[in-house]
C-alpha cells in the first residue's frame, strides 16, 4: 500500500477514508433525526407562507404535526406538481378556488363532509357554497380566506382620485413605470373589467376578446417589466414601479407595513376576488389531521393567523373570526376596512356587485390567454 | 517607460474586474445583517435577524442535510465515472472514441433549464420522480465532465513508462491501478470531487425541477424569491458561498502541496 | 512499451470503458431522447398523452412571438459573449504575462470563488446597486448626472450575463494566453513588431484555440439562462428559456416547452459544431 508522506508536519490520513466515513454518517443522519421524531408529517401543497410558523406553529405544537410545505406560484404551476409527483404525494392543498374543478376534474381530491365544518358562521351567503367547491351537494374544497385585487400605485406618483379607475394605469408620468404581476388571468381579467365587462369578465365572445387584446396593446408602452413575487416587491419598494397591474392588498399591505408609499384601491370599474381553499389530496394518509386543521383554520384564532398571515395578508371570512380581529388588532382591521359599517368593508363591495371572483375564461382556454400574454411581453 | 505605464493600467484594470464581479457578493453579504427588510440606500442598523431566523428554522437545516447528502453522493459518482473515462481516454485507443468522449463531455453545452425539463420528464416516465436520488443522479451526470477533465490532466504529467514498469515488475493491470496510477492520480481524485460537490451544492435549476418535496439549499432559496424574498436569502446565500469556498480551499490545498512533489510520482 | 498480451475480451479495459457509456445512456442520452419524443405528445386536460401529433410543433413555430424571442435571445447571447470576451482580454493579458506566476494563481482561485456563491442571491444584489434610487445612481448624481434607468432593461440583461460568465471567461482566457510558447512573441518583437500588432498577429492566433472555448462557453451560459432576463431584463422582452418556463406554467403545455428546447438544442449544437471546427482548424497558410 502506498505510504503517504506527510508534507511540512502535516498530518493527513488517507482524504479517500475521510470522503468515506464522512459520506456514510452524513447518509445515515436523516434515519437518526426520524427515529427520534414521532411527529406526524402532513404534506402541504401552497401558495408561500401557508406552512410557515406564524400560521401552523401553534397547531404543530399543540397536535405534534409537522408541516412540509411545497410552495408554487400560480395555479398552472400546482398542477404540475401534482401531475408530476407520485398520487398521495401532498396531503393538503391549498388552492384558489378557481383550480378546484380543475384538481377534481383530474382526480387530485378526496370527497369532504360537509358537516364536519362550520359554514353558517361565514360572513356572505356566497362563501357558504361557493362556486366552483361543491358538486351537487358533496363539497370538495373549504374556503378559508380571500383578498381583492385592484389598482396597486404608489401614492407619491398616483391620487387616491386617479386610483379609483384603471385609467391611471395610461398616465403619461407613468410611462414606463406600470409593472405586471407575470401571470395571464387577473392582469386579462383587469383589462376585462376595464372595457366594462363587469360580472362577464371571463365570459368573453369573439368581438369581446379582440376588445381587451386591443386595450391590453394599448398598455404595452407603459410597461416597465414583468415581475414574479421577488421582482414585484423590490420594484414597488424601490420605487422602480409606480403602479402595478394584476395584484392587491396582498402585496402592498405588506409594504405598506414595511413603511413603503403604496395602496391598493378597489376601482370604479370593478375588482377581482382572489379566493384560498383547502383540499385533501387524494389517497392520502394523514386525512384525518387535515380535517382538524381546516377545522383549526376556520375558528377565530385561524382567521385571525390568516388575515395577519406575514407572508401576505388576506380577509377573515367568519363573524368570529372579523370579530376576534378587530379585537386584537383594530388597526388591521381598520387598514383593511374589515369592520361593518366601513365604506371599504369587502362584504360590502362584494354585496354591490363591484367585486367579481376570479375564474377560468370560459369560451377561451387557458392556452389562448397564455399564448396572447407571450406575445404581448415580446411585444 | 510607456511599457511601464501600461503594465500598471494592466494590473489596475485587472482590479476594475475584481470589483465587478465581487461587488455583488459583498453587498450580498453586507445585506444580510441589514435590519431592513427590502434593503435600500441608506442602510438600516446592524441586525443578525436574518441569521437568527435561518438558524432556528427546522426546514433550512433539512435542506442543508439533502444538499449535502446530494453533494457527497453525486461527487462520488462523478468521480468515478469520471476516472474511469479519463483512464480509458488516457490509455485507450479505440474505434468511436469520438463518440465516447462527447458523451461524457456534452452535459455542460445543455442548458440547464433544458436538461432540468428532460430530466423530470423522463424521470417522471420512470417513476424515480421527486426523490433524494434523482438529484443525486442528475447532478453526477452533470458534473461528471469536471472530474474527467481534472483526471486527465493529472494523468497527462504521468509518466507513460510508471505502469510498464510495474507490468514488467511482474504486476497485473489491476495491480497496477491500485498501486501506481490511482495514488498517483489522489490529488486530482481528490480535487474532482470538491469541485464536483460544490457545484451540486449550489445548482438550483435541475434541483428545483426535479427535487418535489425533497429541498435542496438552492432551492429554498429559489422558493423565497419567488414567495417571500427577504434578507434570509442573503444570510442563507452568506452560507453557501462560507461552505462552498472551504471546499475549494481544502481542493487547492490537496492539488498544490501534491505538486510541490516531483510529477514522475511514486511508487509503492 | 511493452503492454500484458491482448486478450480478445478485455475485462480490464472494459471494467473503465463501460460504466459512463451505461451511465450517460440511461440518464442523459435517455432524458434527451425522451424530450424529443415528448415534443410530438398531446396535453388533454392538464394531463400529457403519449401521441405522435405535429401540432406542437406547428403552432410553436407559427407564433411570431417564438421568432422574436428566439432572434433576440440569439442576439443577446452575441452581444453578450462579445462583451465578455473584449472585457476579459486585457485583464486574462495581463494575469497571462504580466504578473508573477503566484499573484496569477491566486487571481484563479479568486475568480473560482463566485462560482460557488448563489448566482440568485448576487443578481438579487444588483438591483440596489442599478436601482433608480440605487448606489450608482446615487453616486452619479453628485457630479450631476442621472439618473439612469438601468433595470428591466437589455442593459440589465447583458449586467446579469457577465456576472454569470465573466469570471469563467477571464480564467480560460488566461488559460489559453498563458500556454502559449512566449519564445514566439519575443521572436516576434525581435523581428520589430510592434506591442499592440504583436497581441493582434501573435499572441491572438497563437492561443486562437482557448479563445474561441472561452467565448463558446459564454454562448451557451448566456442562451440557455433565465434568471438574468427575467429579475434584471424584466421580462421585457422574454428569452427562450423563459418562454420555455412559461409554456410550462400554463395548462402544463410541457410538450410546447419541449419544442423550444429542442430548437435551442439545434441552435446550440450548430453553434458548437462552428466553433470547434474554427478552433481546430489548421491554418491555411503562416
Amino acid at each position: 500500500m502506498s505510504k503517504i508522506k506527510n508534507l511540512g508536519g502535516l498530518v493527513t490520513p488517507s482524504r479517500r477514508d475521510v470522503l468515506k466515513y464522512g459520506g456514510a454518517a452524513a447518509l445515515s443522519m436523516p434515519f437518526v433525526s426520524r427515529a427520534w421524531a414521532q411527529t406526524v408529517e402532513v404534506n402541504m401543497l401552497a401558495w408561500y407562507g401557508h406552512g410557515e410558523p406564524d400560521i401552523v406553529g401553534e397547531f404543530e405544537a399543540a397536535n405534534n404535526v409537522k408541516f412540509k410545505p411545497k410552495y408554487y406560484a400560480g395555479g398552472d404551476n400546482m398542477l404540475g406538481l401534482i401531475a408530476q409527483s407520485p398520487p398521495g404525494t401532498y396531503d393538503i392543498i391549498l388552492s384558489d378556488a378557481e383550480f378546484v374543478q380543475q384538481l377534481n376534474a383530474a382526480g387530485y381530491i378526496e370527497e369532504l363532509n360537509a358537516a364536519d365544518y362550520n359554514f353558517d358562521d361565514m360572513l356572505y351567503d356566497d362563501f357558504k357554497k361557493f362556486p366552483g367547491h361543491w358538486d351537487g351537494d358533496k363539497l370538495h374544497s373549504v374556503m378559508v380566506r380571500c383578498g381583492h385585487l385592484g389598482v396597486s400605485y404608489n401614492k407619491n406618483a398616483i391620487t387616491a382620485e386617479e386610483a379609483t379607475s384603471y385609467k391611471c394605469f395610461w398616465k403619461p408620468e407613468v410611462k414606463g413605470k406600470v409593472g405586471h404581476f407575470d401571470w395571464h388571468l387577473p392582469s386579462l381579467g383587469m383589462m376585462s373589467l376595464y372595457n366594462g365587462n363587469g360580472a362577464g369578465l371571463w365570459d368573453l365572445d369573439d368581438a369581446k376578446w379582440d376588445a381587451v387584446k386591443k386595450a391590453t396593446m394599448s398598455l404595452r408602452s407603459q410597461v416597465g417589466g414583468f415581475f414574479d413575487y421577488g421582482g414585484t416587491f423590490n420594484s414597488l419598494k424601490n420605487g422602480e414601479m409606480q403602479a402595478m397591474c394584476g395584484i392587491g392588498d396582498w402585496i402592498t399591505g405588506v409594504l405598506e407595513k414595511d413603511g413603503a408609499p403604496v395602496a391598493s384601491v378597489v376601482p370604479k370599474e370593478g375588482g377581482i376576488q382572489w379566493t384560498e381553499s383547502y383540499c385533501i389530496g387524494k389517497g392520502s394518509q394523514k386525512a384525518d389531521m387535515v380535517k382538524k386543521f381546516i377545522q383549526y383554520m376556520l375558528t377565530p384564532e385561524g382567521q385571525v393567523k390568516s388575515a395577519e398571515m406575514k407572508a401576505y395578508p388576506g380577509f377573515a371570512i367568519t363573524k368570529g373570526g372579523r370579530a376576534k380581529l378587530i379585537e386584537v388588532d383594530k388597526k388591521e382591521a381598520e387598514r383593511t376596512g374589515q369592520i361593518d359599517g366601513m365604506t371599504n368593508d369587502p362584504i360590502t363591495l362584494i354585496k354591490e356587485g363591484r367585486i367579481h371572483y376570479r375564474g377560468i375564461p370560459k369560451q377561451q382556454s387557458l392556452e389562448d390567454w397564455n399564448d396572447f400574454w407571450s406575445e404581448y411581453k415580446n411585444a | 517607460m510607456q511599457q511601464r505605464v501600461l503594465t500598471w493600467f494592466l494590473r489596475a484594470y485587472i482590479g476594475v474586474i475584481f470589483l465587478f464581479v465581487f461587488t455583488p457578493i459583498a453587498f450580498s453579504v453586507v445585506f444580510s445583517f441589514n435590519s431592513q427588510r427590502f434593503p435600500t440606500i441608506p442602510l438600516g442598523e446592524f441586525s443578525t435577524q436574518w441569521y437568527d431566523t435561518i438558524l432556528a428554522d427546522h426546514d433550512v437545516w433539512q435542506a442543508a442535510l439533502t444538499s449535502i447528502v446530494v453533494a457527497v453522493s453525486a461527487s462520488a459518482i462523478a468521480t468515478l465515472l469520471g476516472f474511469c473515462t479519463a483512464y480509458s481516454d488516457y490509455r485507450y485507443s479505440f474505434r468511436f472514441k469520438g463518440a465516447y468522449l462527447a458523451l461524457i463531455l456534452l452535459p455542460p453545452t445543455i442548458p440547464l433549464i433544458i436538461m432540468a425539463l428532460a430530466m423530470l420528464a423522463w424521470f417522471s416516465k420512470i417513476g424515480a420522480s421527486g426523490q433524494v436520488w434523482s438529484i443525486i443522479i442528475a447532478h453526477s451526470v452533470l458534473t461528471a465532465p469536471f472530474a474527467m477533465a481534472i483526471i486527465r490532466l493529472r494523468l497527462n504529467q504521468m509518466d507513460e513508462n510508471l505502469e510498464a514498469a510495474a507490468w514488467n515488475l511482474g504486476a497485473s493491470e489491476w495491480s497496477a491501478m491500485r498501486h501506481v496510477v490511482v495514488p498517483f492520480c489522489k490529488p486530482a481524485i481528490v480535487s474532482a470531487a470538491c469541485l464536483c460537490a460544490a457545484v451540486s451544492f449550489d445548482e438550483f435549476a435541475i434541483a428545483w425541477f426535479v427535487s418535489g418535496l425533497n429541498k435542496t439549499v438552492p432551492v429554498f432559496i429559489l422558493e423565497i424569491v419567488t414567495g417571500n424574498i427577504d434578507p434570509r436569502v442573503n444570510a442563507i446565500g452568506t452560507f453557501v458561498f462560507m461552505t462552498s469556498m472551504a471546499l475549494v480551499v481544502a481542493a487547492q490545498i490537496f492539488f498544490s502541496t501534491k505538486q510541490l512533489r516531483k510529477p514522475a510520482g511514486e511508487a509503492g | 512499451m511493452t503492454q500484458p498480451a491482448r486478450k480478445r475480451f478485455d475485462a480490464y479495459a472494459m471494467t473503465w470503458r463501460l460504466p459512463i457509456i451505461i451511465w450517460q445512456l440511461l440518464f442523459f442520452v435517455g432524458p434527451l431522447l425522451f424530450m424529443v419524443a415528448m415534443s410530438f405528445f398531446v396535453v388533454k386536460n392538464y394531463r400529457m398523452v403519449e401521441a405522435f401529433e405535429f401540432t406542437n410543433w406547428v403552432k410553436m413555430l407559427g407564433r411570431g412571438y417564438f421568432w422574436d424571442s428566439y432572434f433576440l435571445t440569439l442576439w443577446l447571447a452575441t452581444l453578450a459573449t462579445v462583451c465578455a470576451m473584449v472585457i476579459a482580454f486585457p485583464a486574462a493579458y495581463a494575469l497571462a504575462f504580466k504578473v508573477p506566476d503566484s499573484v496569477r494563481r491566486w487571481a484563479i482561485f479568486l475568480l473560482i470563488i463566485p462560482f460557488f456563491t448563489s448566482y440568485l442571491v448576487r443578481i438579487f444584489s444588483w438591483y440596489v446597486i442599478l436601482a433608480e434610487t440605487g448606489v450608482v445612481n446615487s453616486i452619479l448624481s453628485y457630479v450631476g448626472l442621472g439618473p439612469y434607468t438601468m433595470l428591466n432593461t437589455k442593459f440589465g440583461t447583458i449586467i446579469g450575463y457577465l456576472t454569470l460568465t465573466l469570471p469563467l471567461v477571464v480564467i480560460l482566457q488566461t488559460f489559453a494566453m498563458a500556454n502559449i510558447d512566449t519564445r514566439l512573441v519575443e521572436a516576434a518583437h525581435n523581428l520589430g513588431c510592434k506591442p499592440f500588432a504583436t497581441v493582434y498577429r501573435v499572441v491572438i492566433p497563437l492561443a486562437k484555440t482557448g479563445l474561441i472555448i472561452a467565448a463558446l462557453f459564454c454562448f451557451i451560459l448566456s442562451f440557455g439562462d433565465f434568471v438574468s432576463p427575467y429579475y434584471l431584463g424584466g421580462s421585457k422582452p422574454p428569452t427562450l428559456p423563459i418562454l420555455i418556463i412559461d409554456t410550462t406554467k400554463s395548462g402544463q403545455q410541457w410538450p410546447r416547452a419541449a419544442v423550444v428546447a429542442i430548437m435551442m438544442m439545434i441552435t446550440l449544437f450548430a453553434v458548437a459544431f462552428a466553433a470547434i471546427s474554427a478552433a481546430y482548424a489548421k491554418r491555411g497558410k503562416s
